[in-house]
């Protein structure tokens, strides 16, 4: 009888102590049973620590554009400095679309016709520079960060097209002939990666069609200026607030 | 019988008042421990019906088999294998097992 007495309180306490679980898992309120396994809570942590980290860069893009405005807002009272700030604009923009000569460190390929003889059974166009081809290292350069490119003197620009013309490329609409020299600047090694790492464009060009392409790193490369009118016959900027 | 029941009652009841709350991570965890509570408290009324009730075997048992299920349902969380099943299984299955004889215990009193 005594042991009974025991093992019932036993049981008492027992169950109260499963109680007390249950009702804290009742509190929980679940609302689906999926597995929420260590992994996936793992990755949501880190997902929202990248948004955190998005969140804190805007936010100093945003700081850093209120200093812009301040400064405006401080040439305004100003009208000396007004000019200024508004003359190193433009210097800076024209900088930055390729209206104002640039030199900095890069390479410079030069890049000719196979000129072997053509054996019976061959293509010859795999022997020649063609368009296509100078425009894949050029969006080669680009991707390596170039920062400025010219073929034959002639600036690349955004809206500048690289055009077969038969024995010749057209770039700005200018005729040029090869050999072609290409001047990019950026950093030498990327650059210089981008052209001649296996399976690159530039080494297909160099290994399998034999084209004579040849590759230098320079510290100082000087890129001329487009010389030319960039004009907008459709383009119609849009005004702020309409 | 009525006594556990009484007990899980109270249990419920302080358990709602008392301010405790832990992770949504570990409620998993959490309710596979009382799956095996809940076995074990059947198991010691069972025992308890039977005369052969021992108060060491049911305490061991109650507290043993709790943290092994969690344990075994965090490793199988970590290794990528849904253990918690096994145990979800083992005391489900027990837990039928004890209430049939339970009831038949009743029934023929």
């Amino acid at each position: 009888m005594d042991k009974k007495y025991i093992g019932n309180i036993t049981i008492l306490i027992v169950t109260i102590i499963t109680g007390i679980l249950f009702s804290f898992q009742l509190k929980q309120d679940i609302e689906d049973y999926t597995l929420v396994s260590l992994n996936s809570i793992k990755m949501t942590k880190q997902e929202i620590n990248n948004y955190k980290k998005e969140i804190i860069n805007l936010k100093r893009l945003i700081e850093e554009k209120k200093n812009e405005i301040d400064n405006y807002h401080k040439a305004i009272i100003d009208k000396d400095s007004f000019a200024e700030l508004l003359k190193q604009e433009i210097k800076d923009i024209r900088f930055e679309i390729g209206l104002e000569d640039v030199q900095g460190p890069g390479i410079i390929i030069k890049i000719e016709d196979n000129n072997k003889e053509v054996s019976y059974g061959e293509n010859v166009n795999y022997d020649l520079v063609h368009d296509l081809d100078v425009l894949k290292l050029i969006n080669d350069l680009n991707a390596a960060g170039a920062e400025a490119i010219s073929i034959n003197g002639q600036r690349i620009l955004s809206r500048s097209e690289i055009k077969c013309g038969g024995p010749i490329i057209t770039v700005n609409k200018q005729r040029l002939a090869p050999p072609f020299v290409i001047k990019a600047i950026g950093d030498p090694k990327l650059l210089y990666a981008a052209i001649n790492a296996p399976n690159t464009n530039g080494y297909i060009l160099k290994e399998i069609r034999n084209i004579k392409i040849q590759t230098k790193i320079s510290d100082n490369i000087f890129i001329p200026r487009y010389w030319g009118n960039i004009t907008f016959n459709q383009a119609k900027p849009i005004e702020e607030g309409e | 019988m009525i006594l556990a029941l009484i007990g899980i009652l109270i249990g419920i009841l302080i358990g709602f008042y008392i301010p405790v709350t832990y992770s949504t991570s570990y409620s998993l965890y959490i309710s596979v421990a009382i799956l095996a509570c809940l076995d074990s408290v059947f198991g010691g009324i069972r025992a308890n019906l039977e005369q052969n009730f021992d108060i060491r075997i049911f305490v061991t048992g109650f507290f043993g088999n709790a943290i092994l299920a969690a344990l075994l349902a965090y490793i199988g969380d970590r290794l990528g294998v849904p253990l918690y099943y096994a145990a979800i299984f083992a005391f489900g299955s027990r837990l039928f097992q004890n209430f049939a004889i339970i009831r038949r215990i009743l029934i023929n009193r």
